[in-house]
């Protein structure tokens, strides 16, 4: 059974705008996916795809208008959706961590860094500050940050960008999550630094087991740290599977604008049919999502596309995903 | 919602928009309701008054409240409530020039001393600190003393004692604006000051000073009414609130109350209305400015 | 063939103080350019490196603090902003955040119009057939004309402050991260467009990014900064063969390619980017460099031709040990 699983999440904006009109957005449309232990699974897509709003979902993080309007969230075998929020208060922190970008804005700017950590972990797992205080070290020095002792009490804008995403990573960690959700960890960071955070994170998933799930928009990163990806388009996932297959053989036509679209498959000179308008969250088409700027649309994708099986583990939502790939295509409807 | 075609202003639409606007801020829509009353009643005076303003019945002095005069009879035998109705014109024929005249000064003081910063802004800061700290009613006094009894006065006073609160408020939004990337890009484009003044920092700094009108006329009208009360700019019998709030504390004493409290209650209403609006201005500017990407 | 050098700087310094007495942040330290019509120099660097300020500076957006730069024949160092004012017809810029960059308040076409009324003086109904051909011209749909800001999506309002540069047929056009802050197949659009505008107008670009891939993919030639200083200038097809510079090469194996099928050479690079408040002595990089001996210390070094048009500056290259061995990843 796997560690998270799930099932058609429905996310939706609620509310009443100034012209006192009910608008609706249906920013996650049945989203489905699932995550083992030791696992790091890419959540990759653009701007409003829905890919920060299905973290927020899976860990009760929603704020007002937006409300879960359907599916469930099994982690672990409890379904969070219907916990309360003191029961997911529990599990948020301790059982599932959230590294978000931006790290110098989630620190408290007003206490150190070092009583941030014992914080964290007193909330959690209690036991003696000494202890916390031991386990802090342990984990500043485990994240790379150099001579921990004397940064124990360091303040959060003293912190590099680098320094201060190590932080967040060894806040996460305190308590020994079974799930790392990491929502576009090294966005601004340099290039260089970047590098050093994304290794990072590899050698903790592989030393604590841990499932880890990468939000981004960087190609680039998905295809070097993550296992599975799954692509996220207009709130739903258009396509996933194993990182390699569905990078060399990507089975969805959106899959296959985004790959085009990287600076290095990119040949200047010749007009692609890239891009279009982003889609409109309160008025989605029905049948497919991309129809309306998708190049193979065709009076089929009004009907809503299944998720096709191209091959084990790699799935497509689209009509014409198993005529595409005639590479071990398993048939199928 | 990417739809480029423009907007149109149908009637519905104007329904729609007036409900979430009140709904957004209760506040700003009891606000407008009791200023639109007053305004009403300043400019249709006619259709309500039931006797004329400065119309002196003698033989019914300090009558109370009746059938015939709803809110009684003053020391001069005018009837209170065509007065009071009628005084509604002084509150906004006061506060609303009074306001234009301060933002007039104020706003193109602020943009400069903002945006130039320096010696220039030390200097007109220190001057318009200097004309807060001074206590209005006396510096009031003082100007219409010297330059005699006039309604005019009164107002063109008002209008520039209270000219550094705009002048504040738009200073400190083009301190933040002027180092804003669109400003560069303005200055890149090769704006000249004038431009980038007017076109560029205006626009965006004034709505700060915008939300305060409300708050300052609401000043202005109670000002004014103390100055009139204080027997300053307006002379009896001219039907203004705080005219006939000081006839009216005469009689307070001999328990003739309506002389005086009628027009009171005016006042407070009128004054309250205004602050209501301006505050709930902040409501409906504030959180829909703050659009997502 | 007659020079026909846009721009040149020699030795651009920029230090900006910083509030605690007599600390300096040293953006731009002794950086020597030019840009050459109808030419494509890209300008790659991480935070620290002063690309931005180099572009900002040329511009005379701010003064620099030592340097000459010469614009179009004409040196523009000192010269005062009401001289400047009317030069700007010929030297434009567009920025990385796009809804930033333009007035929220202004109507887009007044925006697209804004330099033509300035610079040629023009009333606004002679502008409206120009703004619609340049809004034609960048894809932007006439409709837009009438809206604010607020209705465009990012990639519309990139399209609409690139057709705000060219407005006026500049001679100089400078990007700063034109295509970071949007989507990826929004990025595409952007690029084919400046890569169209390039050759049609024939003027000369200054593109600054710190994504090599974009890069590598509009310059003609690229240099590569480092705390200030150029530390590489390099051709566009030897940026990824033939990396000189140890910078360079770090910066090249911490980029990650799209295909998850090609090996990743990781370099290894330790430490952060040091402050510029505090300039190592030396070479800058000395504190990072695996390659650093006692000499990069407190030698700054000088400029290496390498090949034609490629040259870096590195101690090391003399002795021919300016490679770093890679461990595959």
């Amino acid at each position: 059974m796997s560690l998270l699983s799930v099932q058609e999440l429905q996310t939706h904006f609620i509310y009443r705008d100034i012209d006192y009109q009910f608008r609706e957005a249906k920013a996650l449309n049945k989203v489905t996916l699932s995550l083992n232990a030791g696992e790091v699974l890419g959540i990759v897509g653009e701007t409003g795809a829905g890919k920060s709003l299905t973290a927020q979902s899976i860990c009760g993080l929603l704020r007002p208008p937006a409300q879960i309007v359907g599916g469930s969230v099994m982690f672990d075998g409890k379904e969070l959706l219907s916990l309360s929020e003191d029961e997911i208060n529990a599990i948020r922190g301790a059982d599932i961590a959230m590294v978000v970008q931006n790290p110098r804005s989630s620190l408290d700017p007003l206490t150190q860094i070092g009583k941030q950590l014992v914080r964290v972990h007193q909330t959690h797992s209690g036991g003696t500050i000494l202890e916390s205080r031991q386990k802090a070290l342990d984990m500043m020095r485990a994240v790379g940050i150099p001579d921990p002792l004397g940064r124990f009490n360091a303040w959060p804008h003293e912190l590099s960008g680098g320094m201060a995403q190590r932080v967040l990573i060894a806040m996460a960690l305190m308590n020994e999550p079974k799930l790392l959700i990491a929502d576009e960890p090294t966005t601004g960071l340099d290039v260089t630094v970047q590098a050093q955070i994304l290794d990072l994170l590899e050698d903790l998933v592989n030393q604590f087991d841990m499932a880890c799930m990468i939000i981004t928009h960087d190609l680039g990163i998905v295809a070097h740290y993550c296992d599975q990806v799954a692509v996220m388009f207009a709130g739903e996932i258009v396509e996933q599977g194993p990182t390699k297959r569905v990078f060399q053989t990507p089975a969805h036509p959106y899959t296959q604008q985004l790959l085009a679209a990287t600076p290095e498959r990119l040949q200047m000179g010749i007009r692609s049919q890239l891009g279009g308008q982003p889609p409109d969250l309160f008025n989605l088409p029905t049948g497919c999502l991309s129809q309306d700027r998708c190049p193979k649309s065709t009076k089929k994708c009004e009907t809503p596309p299944p998720m096709i099986d191209v091959s084990s583990g790699h799935l497509a939502r689209c009509h014409f995903a198993e005529s595409d790939n005639k590479a071990g295509s398993k048939g199928g409807d | 919602m990417n739809n480029p075609s423009s907007n149109r202003w149908t009637l519905a639409r104007v329904h729609n928009r007036a409900r979430g606007l009140a709904r957004l801020s209760p506040t700003a829509t009891a606000g407008v309701i009791i200023i639109l009353f007053f305004g009403i009643l300043a400019l249709f005076s006619n259709l309500f008054m039931p006797h004329d303003p400065v119309a002196s019945y003698t033989d019914r002095i300090l009558q109370p409240p009746s059938a015939d005069h709803w809110f009684g009879t003053d020391g001069n035998g005018m009837d209170v409530f065509s007065r009071v109705i009628y005084g509604a014109k002084f509150g906004f024929g006061i506060a609303i020039p009074a306001v234009l005249i301060s933002l007039v000064i104020g706003v193109p003081v602020g943009l400069i001393a903002g945006y130039r910063g320096g010696i220039l802004d030390e200097v007109l800061m220190r001057i318009f600190d200097g004309l807060r700290v001074f206590p209005s009613i006396i510096l009031a006094l003082a100007v219409v003393a010297a330059t005699g009894q006039s309604l005019l006065n009164v107002v063109l006073v008002l209008g520039f004692l209270d000219s550094p609160v705009f002048a504040r408020l738009v200073r400190s939004e083009v301190l933040s604006l002027r180092s804003s990337i669109f400003v560069e890009s303005a200055i890149a484009a090769g704006n000249p000051t004038w431009r980038i003044l007017f076109l560029h920092l205006l626009p965006n700094s004034i709505e700060g000073a915008m939300a305060q009108t409300a708050v300052r006329a609401a000043w202005a009208v109670r000002i004014s009414a103390t100055l009139a009360f204080l027997g300053v700019g307006i002379q009896a019998p001219t039907p203004e609130w705080g005219a006939m709030i000081r006839q009216g504390t005469e009689f307070m004493i001999t328990g003739q109350w309506w002389v005086a409290i009628f027009p009171g209650v005016a006042l407070i209403f009128l004054v309250f209305g205004l602050n209501l609006f301006g505050d709930g201005l902040q409501d409906i500017l504030d959180p829909r400015r703050r659009t997502s990407k | 063939m007659v020079t026909d050098v846009v721009l040149s700087a020699t030795n651009l310094t920029k230090r900006f103080p910083t509030g605690r007495s007599g600390n300096f942040v040293n953006a731009v330290n002794g950086v020597d350019l030019c840009i050459r019509r109808g030419e494509v120099l890209g300008m790659v660097g991480e935070s620290g490196s002063g690309k931005s300020t180099i572009g900002r500076t040329i511009l005379r957006l701010t003064d620099p603090s030592e340097g000459q730069i010469t614009f179009d024949g004409r040196d523009i160092t000192n010269l005062p902003a009401k001289t400047i004012r009317p030069l700007r017809k010929d030297m434009q810029m567009v920025f990385q955040d796009p809804w930033s960059a333009l007035n929220p308040r202004m109507k887009i076409g007044d925006l697209i119009a804004e330099p033509l009324r300035i610079h040629f003086n023009m009333s606004r109904s002679e502008c409206a057939d120009r703004t619609e051909i340049l809004a034609k011209r960048v894809s932007l749909s006439i409709d837009f004309l009438n809206r604010t800001p607020s209705a465009l999506s990012g990639g519309q309002l990139q399209r609409v402050c690139i057709a705000r540069a060219i407005a006026t047929n500049p001679k100089l056009i400078v990007l700063d991260e034109p295509t970071s802050s949007l989507d990826l197949s929004v990025r595409a659009g952007i690029l084919e467009l400046l890569q169209e505008l390039r050759v049609e107008t024939e003027a000369g670009f200054l593109f600054i990014s710190h994504d090599l891939g974009t890069i590598k993919l509009i310059s003609d030639r690229i240099a590569v900064l480092y705390l200030g200083r150029i530390v590489e200038e390099v051709p566009k097809s030897k940026l990824f063969s033939d990396p000189s510079h140890p910078y360079t090469q770090s910066l090249l194996s911490a980029h990650l390619p799209s295909d998850p099928n090609e090996k990743i050479e990781r370099l290894p690079l330790e430490g952060e980017i040091p402050s510029p408040i505090n300039l190592p002595t030396g070479c800058s990089f000395h504190t990072r460099c695996p390659l650093a001996i006692n000499e990069c210390k407190s030698k700054p070094p000088s400029p290496e031709q390498i090949s034609a048009g490629h040259m870096a500056s590195c101690l090391r290259i003399r002795d021919g040990k300016n490679i770093i061995s890679r461990e595959i990843k």
